[in-house]
């Protein structure tokens, strides 16, 4: 399948949509009439080289910032332009591709956050309950025996569990994981790779970016490929890696 | 979202149980109790000296609680202290309010005066508040002299009635319980507020406000909270102080610049982000600088005595102890402390330092800001 036949899309086509969002900044325009659907249940791949915009997309959706143009449905509500935070209470969390970890607080406290109450006036963490939840989270995304330690003493690979144990904390639908890969070894790639596709027979909904191909071959149920904010392919990962168009976007350049 | 409500139980409770406090907040307690104690021993005149320096910690505990948690600087705390101040005041001159119901209605119009600069700043990201804070209390200011008839401008409202109907000479001892009341009771709402869900929102958002949107938490809805919060408290010290001896409804008192920025260097010398580091900054700055107007001695080259220059005296001081103690006094203070207990319990284990001081943090996310590179992700 190619681009072509991306047309407009339904609200609910799928528990994310994107219909035909456009991201400029300035006079660059880094993501170009994009629409996708996200469907339940499935692990996404959205691939692209460096700079394509697949991080920019997520912010876009995830209420960073609102898009130039275009709309998002999550569940079928069109949700363009909402907070950050207010989607995160409808269902969807986000990574950071950077990783944004508090420094001034422990892995364990880190969680804790995410398990706060968006209230003003709590004492939820004054008590147990949330200690006990934060370090069951902890042991989920494999930084159980690392939780009382500062973010600055984890390894690159425990700042990715770190982000996606704060972002499990949130308990979402939908599972937004920016660039897990890249920078990990081998072992490494595997163990999160398990990890993500635990979550997903637990009933979690995932789009996992990369640059490449590398990892997600085996993960992925469905792959969306990107270059210049645009998409250029569609389909099974196994077809996408012959797609001629998306040999040539990475000729010269990354490595599929 | 299913189990994020609140269920009750006696855990909070426990936590405040003295005997189960730490080290440093048993001998907190003592202090406190001595500071009670003291007017057993001193004259009428040190008496209102601290006073006066119990309101100074009450500002700096006020500003800390949004400046030092959230990151927001606000650069003109004294306008919620000049709106506490003037409307008890002027309800008290011109209706003859009791001081006891003029005081309370100074603080809300405070907090409403915090909602009304905060919603629309904070509602934003970006240091906005601060600069909003650096114009709104010279703006008051200008009003307050323009209508004189009303605010009597430069040299603001006297005879006001003292509070309780104290009298400003015999009741020395009153007033120092007064102030100190106040204080206490400003410290113990600030630190349950500040060590509950809330302050680590605070401090959260101060380091990385993405982060705690990404949590599913409203950075805004937090910041107001704080920002209205210490609107409140500072108007309710400014209300209290107008119908004491240590002040008068006058822009010296509440709200020149000179107050607007002693309140920052009073919080940050004594341990921004702490509430009792600056409470103990305010105290602080206001004992330093009465002793410094006191030195009679004469600085030789330029031939002039340290009482005149003790402004200067006091900002040389404060550089000094900027660079010297960054985190403050009071985390100094804790510091070596920790260091001799865990000597004396034969252990050197220095425990691991929880990454930037919130100064540095506000630095940099300001100069971040400023040069436009929020966006870091490419
Ligand atoms: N905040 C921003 N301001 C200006 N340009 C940006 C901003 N964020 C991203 N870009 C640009 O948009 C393009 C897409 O970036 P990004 O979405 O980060 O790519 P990817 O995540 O696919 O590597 C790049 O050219 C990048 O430089
Ligand atoms: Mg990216």
């Amino acid at each position: 399948m190619s681009a072509e036949t991306a047309s407009a899309l339904d609200p609910d086509d799928g528990l994310l949509v994107l219909d035909g969002i456009v991201k400029q900044f300035g006079g660059l325009t880094a993501v170009d009439d994009l629409s996708i659907a996200v469907e339940e249940g499935e692990i996404l791949g959205f691939i692209g080289p460096n700079g394509a915009g697949k991080s920019t997309t997520f912010n876009c959706v995830t209420g960073r910032y609102p898009p130039t143009s275009g709309t998002v449905y999550y569940d079928g509500e069109d949700v363009t332009g909402t907070d950050a935070h207010r989607m995160v209470t409808k269902g969807l969390a986000r990574t950071f591709q950077e990783f944004r970890p508090l420094e001034d607080r422990s892995v364990r406290e880190n969680v804790e956050l995410a398990l706060t109450p968006d209230k003003l006036f709590s004492l939820q963490g004054l008590r147990g309950e949330t200690r006990q939840r934060a370090a069951a989270i902890c042991e989920r995304v494999g930084l159980g025996d690392r939780m009382e330690m500062l973010p600055d003493e984890l390894p690159h690979a425990g700042l990715l569990r770190l982000e996606l144990g704060r972002a499990l904390a949130t308990e979402p639908e939908l599972l937004l994981v920016d660039e897990p890969f890249a920078g990990l070894s081998g072992p490494e790639v595997e163990s999160i790779s398990n990890l993500l596709s635990d979550l997903r027979d637990e009933g979690l909904t995932l789009v996992v970016v990369d640059h490449n191909m590398r990892g997600l071959l085996s993960l992925i149920d469905r792959a969306i490929v990107i270059q210049f904010g645009a998409m250029i392919a569609e389909g099974a990962p196994e077809e996408i890696k012959q797609d001629p168009t998306v040999q040539e976007a990475y000729l010269g350049g990354d490595e599929l | 979202m299913s189990d994020r409500s609140d269920r009750g139980d006696g855990q909070p409770l426990d936590r405040l149980n003295p005997m189960r406090l730490g080290l440093r907040h048993q001998l907190g307690l003592v202090g406190l109790v001595g500071l009670g104690t003291l007017p057993l021993v001193i004259d009428a005149t040190f008496a209102l000296t601290l006073a006066l320096a119990y309101f100074w910690g009450v500002y700096a505990m006020s500003w800390d609680v949004v400046s030092g948690y959230t990151g927001q600087i606000s650069f003109g705390h004294g306008v919620f202290f000049g709106v506490g101040g003037y409307t008890s005041a002027l309800l008290n001159l011109g209706y003859g309010i009791d001081p006891v119901f003029s005081i309370p209605v100074g603080a809300l119009l405070a907090a409403v005066a915090g909602l009304i600069i905060g919603v629309p700043a904070l509602r934003l990201r970006g240091p906005y508040l601060s600069l909003v804070t650096l114009v709104a209390p010279l703006i008051l200011v200008q009003v307050f002299i323009f209508r004189s008839d009303i605010f009597n401008g430069e040299q603001g409202l006297s005879s006001v009635d003292p509070l309780f109907g104290l009298s400003t000479f015999g009741n020395e001892t009153a007033f120092y319980y007064v102030a100190l009341g106040l204080f206490v009771g400003v410290l113990a709402l600030l630190l349950l507020i500040t060590r509950s869900d809330a302050g680590s929102v605070f401090t959260a958002i101060r380091e990385d406000e993405d982060a705690v949107a990404a949590a599913g938490l409203n950075p805004a809805k937090f910041k107001i909270m704080a920002f209205v919060l210490s609107a409140a408290i500072g108007g309710l010290a400014g209300a209290v102080i107008v119908h004491t001896p240590s002040g008068n409804a006058s822009p010296t008192t509440l709200m020149s610049v000179t107050v607007n920025v002693e309140v920052i260097i009073a919080a940050i010398l004594g341990g921004m982000g702490t509430i009792v580091g600056a409470g103990v900054g305010g105290i602080l700055l206001i004992l330093l600088r009465e002793q410094l107007s006191k030195v009679a001695w004469t600085v030789p080259i330029i031939d002039t005595p340290v009482s005149d220059i003790d402004f200067l005296v006091f900002a040389l001081i404060t550089l000094v102890l900027l660079y010297a103690l960054p985190g403050g006094i009071v985390r100094w203070v804790i510091e070596l402390g920790g260091q001799s207990v865990a000597k004396l319990r034969g252990r050197d284990d220095v425990a691991a330092d929880g990454g930037q001081t919130p100064l540095e943090q506000v630095y940099d996310s300001y100069a971040e800001w400023f040069s436009g590179g929020d966006d870091d992700e490419r």
